[in-house]
């Protein structure tokens, strides 16, 4: 009745069926992060994985949408053909009432009549529609100029969900429950077809061709496999939709996801101190109970008297330890979101001062953290040798790796680090220059003046200040004003580490990243491997 | 919220919906459906939007991301003038586009897509905003020699330029050395002749 039609869209309702289960999956954060630190997974090659989430969730969303044009295609083409191929033996297949109900009449308004008036075709068109809101939202130009239409737009994956279910309870197709009585093929004697002829003149009309050769009684047919008579119609019912068996599994995880990290979420944190840097950078320290976070992970912070429905991801640059619970994050004012949240907690009317005093907490808004989430740079610590190279406010994560460290560097594998800061201005180098110092005075001390290598540079120059600070000898000894040479600097640390299998990890523009990728790739004669860790951001 | 600008979504379903119609209307006019010449307007039509949503506007703030090879389009686009620049008109104009494609099966998605884009359009001309082409910069070329007004009148050795003009103040030459004429040396220089 259907023929190619029927095909096609089944096909890629399958296509449709995986893609639809499998890309909620990425999504998942708190069960990646949970992956990503669990001992069950042991292998470094399932953890680089990990990283890919995004791009495989976006993979999925392009497939999806390239399905459901094939299977909307396919499904007019069907509409079209079911009532043009009415069936008059078999009523209950049809979705048609009647024969030629589509378009033979131009103006007709009944190709639609069946689109709409089904529960399928009318989830399907609506389906469609949510389909197009998200897609044409969720384009590179928009994510990055106006990221709210794409997260708003994207919610509406919930709806698209619900229309799915819908959409495949309909009952349209269907399989036929006899077939053990009324086998395809099959003649029936008592039908209104076959009422004058007989059966004889029948199977000789319609079996010539099948004969196989040397056969003459055609009585003897009648007992043979390949000719069966009807014992009773046949019945037919509508398929289970396997759609359901698909996507709840995914769902329902999703759900408990959102679920655990709203409840997990709906406590307030305790803001310690809010501390002003150069260059537009706020840092606030806090405290929550029953917080723990691993190097290199990120929170979401959420502030209702800045926006009640704005989240924004900021990188953890103080972890909590054993020790001390204190956590910190760096923000850097850019975007309407930033700055009034900056106005709330520095107000301008004490702007000369570095340090607002304690007793000014009380007055701080409240403030909701989701999170950690997993990150790609927590790898460098198991790392034996790893090259970390940070742009300008870039240096985030690799902060709160240089926290760690300070703290206690024996625990991990990570036995050598090249530092590499880029900045534009000279005075960004102020926000962590303190913490640089230390950490280079204590492995003087322990005499490990190798462990880490830190080299700054100043990208662009007025030529008017060349040094940091007074007090920053060692960094200023290592501050380089100019871009970093990046190929004498792969080829003097496979020089220096032979062997041996070196992560790179870049945070910053994607020229350096796309550099750094691109030379971490290549073959150099010392045997050292540089494995490139990428880090996704939207 | 306040500061989305709906303009740029609005731009991106047009020319979805514009690719969309194209598709449709291949597929009806090839399949010679029933009133096939639905499908050959909305081929044409499905065009004529691709081609005047190809250019993206300019944002009110920041950068604004080009299309590849957008900026011929532009130029055609601005000779329009206010029927391109103005948003309302826009989303008019494709409410009227998208009608006619509504009566055949093949298009009718384009209709419902097209439909969403001209409201997201009125949404945005309602805020206010207008189409503003991308200009190209005009290329600063480097100006070799701008801030040099003469060249220098003393040989070197020279003092730096702070230490020629205290010596230009002074009326009298304290110094020794001091020949008058065109070299005045702030320091006195001795020929060591040996």
């Amino acid at each position: 009745m259907l023929g190619l039609g029927l095909c096609l869209s089944r096909a890629s309702a399958s296509v449709l069926n995986l893609n639809c289960s499998l890309i909620l999956l990425p999504m998942c954060r708190t069960l990646l992060a949970y992956l990503r630190g669990s001992q069950k997974v042991p292998s470094r090659r399932t953890r680089r994985l990990l990283d890919k989430s995004r791009t495989f969730h976006i993979t999925c969303g392009v497939t999806i949408c390239i399905f459901s044009g094939v299977h909307v295609a396919a499904h007019l083409v069907n509409a079209l053909n079911f009532s043009v191929n009415y069936s008059e033996d078999f009523v209950e297949l049809n979705a048609a009432r009647y024969r030629d109900e589509s378009i033979f009449f131009p103006f007709s308004q009944d190709p639609r009549k069946l689109l709409f008036t089904t529960v399928p075709g009318l989830t399907g068109v609506c389906m469609v529609l949510v389909l197009f809101l998200m897609i044409t939202a969720s384009t590179y130009a928009i994510r990055v100029s106006n990221y709210d239409i794409f997260w708003y737009t994207h919610n509406l994956f919930f709806v698209f969900y619900m229309l799915l279910m819908l959409h495949v309870s309909g009952g349209l197709l269907k399989y036929q429950t006899n077939l053990d009585t009324h086998p395809p093929g099959c003649i029936n004697l008592n039908g209104t077809h076959y009422q004058n002829i007989h059966l004889q003149d029948y199977l000789s009309e319609h079996f010539r061709e099948s004969f196989p050769e040397g056969f003459e009684k055609p009585d003897e047919l009648t007992q043979k496999r390949f000719v069966k008579i009807c014992m009773e119609e046949p019945r037919f019912q509508a398929n289970f939709p396997q759609t359901w068996l698909w996507i709840s599994g995914p769902l329902c995880l999703y759900c408990a996801e959102r679920l655990y990290r709203c409840i997990r979420s709906n406590k307030p944190v305790t803001i310690i101190s809010v501390i002003r840097h150069p260059s537009d950078v706020m840092e606030i320290r806090m405290v929550k109970e029953n917080f723990k976070a691993r190097p290199g992970q990120y929170i979401i912070l959420h502030c209702p008297s800045v926006s009640a429905l704005e989240n924004h991801p900021f990188t953890l640059t103080m972890c909590p330890t054993k020790t001390k619970a204190t956590f910190g994050v760096h923000l850097k004012i850019v975007g309407d979101w930033t700055e009034r949240f900056r106005d709330l907690l520095l107000p301008p009317s004490s702007q000369d001062s570095e340090i607002l005093p304690f007793i000014q907490s009380r007055n701080y808004p409240k403030l909701y953290i989701d999170g950690p989430f997993g990150s790609p740079f927590e790898e460098s610590l198991n790392y034996e040798v790893s090259l970390c190279v940070a742009g300008g406010i870039g240096v985030t994560p690799f902060a709160s790796i240089l926290n760690t460290l300070l703290d206690d560097w024996e625990p991990y594998k990570l036995r050598r680090l090249y530092f590499i800061w880029v900045c534009r201005d000279i005075q960004s180098f102020r926000w962590f220059a303190d913490l640089l110092c230390v950490l280079h005075n204590k492995f003087w001390q322990e005499n490990r003046p190798d462990y880490v290598n830190i080299q700054l540079y100043l990208s662009q120059t007025d030529g008017i200040q060349k040094i940091i600070g007074e007090k920053y000898q060692a960094l200023n000894s290592r501050l380089f004003i100019g871009r970093p040479r990046w190929k004498l600097l792969f080829d003097e640390i496979a020089k220096c580490n032979r062997g041996k299998t070196v992560g790179v990890f870049c945070c910053g523009p994607s020229s350096i990243s796309k550099t750094l990728h691109k030379l971490s790739n290549r073959n150099n004669s010392y045997g050292t491997r540089f494995e490139y860790n990428k880090e996704s951001f939207s | 919220m306040g500061q989305i600008e709906w303009a740029m979504w609005a731009n991106e379903q047009a020319l979805a919906s514009g690719l969309i119609l194209v598709t449709g209307g291949i597929v009806a006019t090839a399949g010679q459906f029933t009133s096939w010449w639905f499908g050959a307007y909305s081929i044409v039509a499905g065009v004529f939007i691709c081609l005047l949503e190809y250019p993206r506007g300019k944002r009110r703030k920041g950068s604004t991301m080009e299309r590849c090879g957008q900026k011929y389009l532009t130029k055609v686009v601005k000779v329009l003038g206010p029927l391109s620049r103005n948003y309302y008109i826009r989303a008019v104009l494709h409410l009227g586009l998208s009608v006619p494609a509504g009566f055949l099966l093949a298009t009718i998605l384009g209709t419902a897509c097209l439909a969403i884009a001209s409201s997201i359009y009125l949404l945005a001309a309602f805020h206010g905003e207008q189409w503003t082409p991308i200009e190209p910069k005009p290329k600063e070329r480097p100006q070799v020699g701008g801030t040099i007004k003469q060249p220098p009148s003393n040989p070197p050795p020279r003092p730096p330029a702070e230490a020629r003009k205290k010596s230009g103040e002074e009326e009298a030459a304290a110094s020794a050395g001091v020949s008058g004429g065109p070299q005045e040396n702030p320091v006195p220089v001795v020929d060591e002749v040996v």
